[in-house]
């Protein structure tokens, strides 16, 4: 349509507008206000949107408050069990692996909860399939290697929950082993600590309970073993399924 | 004929959205590991984009399907893609190597395994379709025609 055509539509159409308004017949709406009807359903329809994924992040966030829980840890080689429930929860977990700091914020505190109440008892096992992802290589079994040495040294839990807090990127340089040990001495882990984890003490039953948990066949989807694996009683869990802990707890 | 390409142009947006929407919207620990790789926002913030856009997405997908308020979801189409090329070239430039994860995925990948060449002209390209919807809105079979007094009878 040309430019002409269309002054010339604009045209007749005010003048059909003026005979109107000259009859005393005033149009039902103005074109300004029937513009607006259009942007109001847009405007409706992105808040919706914002609404159901405001919903669904406040769903994920649980009653996070930063607390770990008062139950006490022991470790049995590279595995530590925390808590005294009758429902036994096995994690395995990388500490440099996204998926497992998600993992971590969106049920740690759920975790945490059901670990206060006695429902559950947890056993984390410590992992390392990520050692080539950070430059030196090596971080996962230095992280989980931390880890361990924190268990002698009673912080076990709120250790666990720093190292996901800062969890650094994967293809990073990883933490060095001084902010291991600095995030130890925030906790007040006694001197022995800094010892424990600049020498690797456990980085062999990390390196072993990998291999263990890689090689075992309920632990695996298609073959492969991954982190985060959760297995309860014994059988691994789809983590799809969003009331997994609640399920496994009425269960 | 010029209403045959903006028709074509709204409806590939609606897939382009309700497709990318679907897939983020289905796996949200996938799609947060996403919008985490790109290293720019704080965990928390983090946690808030990665629940609220596959939704955002979504809404744009419905509204461009049914055809409601074409020039304004194209414009608000336009800058979200502009975002995401700015996500992608910073990654890039930062020398950082993730999957953009624009369709579901997402994540860090092999150093040589990056895509960002073809991840930005797609966006661009996907720019393009929303810049013709923003200079001519007009589609056929589109909702907006019935809401706006375009002065035409019938």
């Amino acid at each position: 349509m040309g430019g002409a055509t269309r002054n010339e539509k604009k045209r007749r159409q005010e003048a059909a507008e003026r005979r109107l308004a000259a009859a005393g017949i005033k149009p039902g709406k103005t074109k300004a206000a029937k513009d607006r009807v259009p942007m109001i359903m847009v405007a409706v329809v992105v808040v919706i949107a914002v609404l159901v994924g405001g919903g669904i992040w406040l769903s994920q966030l649980g009653a996070s408050t930063g607390a770990v829980t008062t139950k006490a840890a022991s470790a049995s080689g590279p595995v530590v069990t925390v808590g005294d429930g009758p429902v036994v929860i096995d994690v395995y977990e990388d500490f440099l692996c996204p998926q497992c700091e998600r993992f971590e914020q969106r049920y740690g505190a759920q975790l945490t909860t059901a670990l206060d109440k006695g429902q559950i008892t947890v056993r984390y096992h410590a992992i390392a399939i990520l050692d080539n992802l950070t430059s030196p290589a090596g971080y996962s079994t230095r992280a989980a290697n931390a880890a361990l040495c924190s268990v002698p040294a009673g912080i076990f839990p709120a250790f666990h929950k720093k190292l996901f807090d800062n969890q650094p990127s994967e293809r990073s340089a990883g933490l060095t082993d001084d902010q291991l040990i600095a995030f130890g001495t925030e906790l007040k882990a006694p001197a022995d600590f800094a010892t424990c984890v600049r020498g690797g003490t456990h980085s062999a039953s990390v390196k072993t309970e990998t291999d263990a948990a890689a090689g075992t066949p309920a632990l695996t989807t298609n073959g492969t073993f991954g982190t985060p694996t959760v297995a309860v009683k014994g059988a691994k869990i789809d983590l799809n399924d969003t009331n997994w802990l609640t399920t496994a707890i009425g269960g | 004929m010029l209403d045959v390409i903006g028709t074509v142009a709204r409806l590939g947006l609606a897939a382009i959205w309700l497709v990318s929407g679907i897939l983020k919207a289905v796996d949200p620990d996938q799609t947060y590991v996403a919008v985490r790789a790109y290293d720019v926002l704080p965990r928390d913030a983090v946690g808030v984009v990665a629940a609220m856009l596959p939704w955002v997405e979504i809404a744009f997908g419905v509204l461009m399907l049914v055809g409601i308020g074409v020039r304004v979801v194209a414009v608000l189409s336009a800058l979200l893609f502009l975002l995401f090329i700015a996500g992608v070239a910073q990654a890039w430039a930062r020398g950082l190597s993730i999957d953009c994860g624009c369709f579901g995925g997402g994540g860090t990948v092999e150093p040589g395994q990056t895509t960002y060449v073809q991840e930005l002209l797609r966006d661009i390209g996907f720019v393009l379709l929303a810049a013709w919807l923003i200079v001519r809105p007009r589609t056929l079979l589109a909702l907006d025609a019935r809401l706006v007094n375009t002065g035409r009878t019938g």
